[in-house]
């Protein structure tokens, strides 16, 4: 970590210090310098946290490309990446990854456009029942899916209202969805309507835009990373989403099973049709979408979690 | 613009047509009918898909389980809610909601019990591990972008995969973690695991709780870094100025102002983790861990419409009362 072998100075090393390993010259100088204990604590943290945070994708990388008959070493011996071709032969794949992203583009679509317009009314317009309301969408979020769920699969599967069937259709998934992840999106884009100056609006008004003109010309683009950072949250709340995503079609890609319907199906279909390395495979082909945004749209990930859960 | 002009008409132009009716009549509404009128495709979305189901869910589980063709059988008031509570109804669940017995196989298989351990042990450990891993954040050093990226992966992919990540992990003989009874793993030998640990309930559990601290410390470190760095760093340069260690600083300055928001984010967690569901069911299975959303779940499948709704509203019930117990202290602590 820290071996000195020439000195500051450039001279040759004759102290006695030499006799000493480097480990407790260390330590003495950690007692003269604290800052430096602390520094060494901050580095063996940060260690820690990488590999505990990456190893179990590691894992799933190692068991992808293991070929069956070679043992599970830290470093693989043999490589067979043929594992990730297997995925798709194995079941309609690629279906489920489409199914996946048609849903939480859709979900992400729909949540932008109505929380835009319920984020205007409570970020910038002054009327009764404003702050009831705002609590009544904040009380939303806070009940478990499974309190929506019984009623809502009776409706979908056409108990309710006759004809109306959406379960295995977009539309079981989508809607719910919409209607759990609005909230976050609302106090999103309340925050970020809420600081856009009176003056532009009043401008773009004076100018002659419409009422709805000023928030969708003006507002709206001016608040864009807000939006932004609203989009990004819903798309992976979506596509990450188990709950419904699971119990709103029958897991069939054909009638809209998301990731969830793919994964659970090469898992439940056993050891000996499916091997663990192909589960691995299409784990890691499934984080891809995501592995992407974070990586690209990091900031917007942190900015937005923070503001919106700590608006509250 | 779909206006549709008159034959003949003057170059200035008579404004008329769908279109220009509506925007005028938008123009000419007050603020509060404006702001009504916005915020209704909103609120019609949640009041079909989130406020009728869940007064329906309350409406269904005063009806008892149906025993033939219809959905639900006759109305009972509180009773499916007596039932539940008193264990009347545990013979029938798929897994008692409350423990039968002090013992700790029982306390695992019961659905309250099971899902409050899960959430105050993975709690705990998430607030413990994400305010390290802010401090660390905070810090200024080479790479942190890439540090920060590796810290949200995990809360970024979906439970699915996550679940998937940790079934294979202690598949046994597959991973290094669980090993056979000939060939028992490090964690089997000292006896932490068993060789079928997601047949187990203990070890089942065990596991979803350690799946959920790797995936969701990032969000209560992101929540307290962002605490932390609404600090004023003057407040830094003045302790160090009168000599403060970083340990001082840390205590009477960083843990002191950040407290409100660890509060905030351990109610936001608490509530996530109350409804475990996902995890479990790719993990070890709904009849492994019986979580509350899985019983719901679980009792659904057994056509038991009115005690799975019982069961979902009492969460939702628990859910409820913990966030106000958050509130009122969040408000004590305030004031």
């Amino acid at each position: 970590m820290n071996d000195d072998t020439t000195r500051p100075d450039g001279g040759v090393q004759t102290e006695p210090e030499l006799k000493r390993g480097p480990f407790q010259r260390w330590i003495n100088r950690s007692i003269d310098d604290p800052e430096r204990a602390y520094r060494a604590m901050f580095y063996v943290a940060t260690g820690f946290f990488l590999v505990t945070t990456l190893f179990p994708f590691y894992f799933l990388l190692v068991l992808a490309v293991t070929p069956e008959a070679a043992g599970l070493q830290l470093v693989p011996a043999a490589f067979d990446f043929g594992v990730f071709l297997d995925v798709f032969r194995q079941i309609n794949f690629l279906r489920y990854m489409f199914n996946s992203l048609v849903l939480a583009l859709t979900t992400t679509a729909i949540v932008l456009l109505l929380s835009s317009l319920a984020g205007y009314v409570f970020g910038r317009l002054e009327f009764p029942g404003r702050t009831p309301l705002m609590l009544l969408v904040l009380a939303i979020s806070y009940f478990p899916p499974a309190a929506f769920f019984v009623p809502l699969y009776q409706l979908f599967t056409g108990n309710v209202i006759q004809g109306l069937v959406l379960y295995n259709t977009p539309g079981a998934m989508i809607l719910p969805f919409s209607s759990l992840f609005m909230p976050l999106s609302i106090f999103i884009l309340t925050t970020f309507y809420g600081q856009i100056p009176d003056g532009l609006e009043d401008a773009a008004r004076v100018e002659g835009t419409t009422r709805l003109g000023a928030l969708f010309r003006v507002i709206v683009p001016l608040s864009a990373p807000g939006v932004a950072t609203a989009g990004v949250l819903t798309f992976i709340a979506v596509y990450n989403e188990f709950f419904f995503s699971q119990l709103m079609n029958n897991g069939q890609p054909e009638n809209w099973a998301p990731i969830v319907g793919g994964l659970l199906q090469l898992q439940r279909a056993g050891q000996f049709q499916v091997t663990y390395g192909i589960m691995a495979a299409g784990s890691i082909i499934a984080v891809v979408p995501v592995a992407i945004l974070v990586v690209v749209a990091q900031e917007k990930i942190v900015s937005g979690l923070t503001a919106g859960a700590l608006k509250e | 613009m779909s206006t549709e002009q008159p034959t003949g008409s003057a170059p200035r132009r008579e404004r008329s047509g769908p279109y220009v009716a509506v925007v005028r009549w938008m123009e000419n509404l007050s603020e509060t009918q404006y702001a009504y009128l916005l915020l209704t495709p909103a609120f019609l979305l949640l009041g079909a898909i989130a406020f009728w189901p869940l007064v329906s869910t309350f409406q269904l589980s005063l009806f008892a389980d149906s025993l033939g063709q219809a959905s639900v059988g006759e109305f009972i008031g509180l009773g499916n809610y007596v039932a539940i509570l008193t264990g009347e109804r545990t013979a029938l669940l798929p897994s008692p909601f409350l423990p039968q017995s002090l013992t700790v196989g029982a306390m695992f298989n019961s659905a309250l019990a099971v899902t409050v351990v899960f959430t105050v042990i993975s709690v705990f450990f998430e607030t413990i591990i994400g305010f390290v891993q802010a401090l660390v954040l905070d810090q200024n050093f080479r790479g942190r972008r890439w540090v920060r990226v590796a810290i949200i992966l995990p809360w970024a992919i979906p439970i699915v995969v996550q679940g998937m990540i940790f079934f294979l992990m202690f598949q046994p003989n597959l991973g290094f973690l669980v090993g056979t009874s000939d060939n028992p793993a490090f964690l089997n030998q000292i006896g932490l695991l068993t060789t079928t640990p997601l047949a187990n309930a203990q070890d089942a559990t065990m596991i979803v709780i350690v799946a959920d601290v790797w995936k969701t410390t990032a969000f209560m470190a992101l929540l307290i870094l962002a605490g932390m760095q609404s600090i004023d760093r003057s407040l830094y340069d003045v302790a160090k100025v009168a000599g403060a260690s970083p340990w001082q600083r840390f205590k009477y300055i960083t843990f002191p102002i950040i407290l409100p928001t660890v509060m905030v984010a351990m109610l936001f967690r608490t509530i996530q983790a109350m409804r475990i569901y996902g995890l479990i069911e790719t993990v070890a299975g709904c009849t492994t861990v019986p979580s509350l959303s899985c019983l719901v779940i679980t009792t659904f499948n057994n056509r038991m419409l009115g005690s799975s709704a019982t069961v979902a509203f009492i969460t939702a019930a628990i859910i409820a009362a913990i966030v106000s117990v958050y509130i009122v202290g969040y408000a004590r602590g305030d004031v």
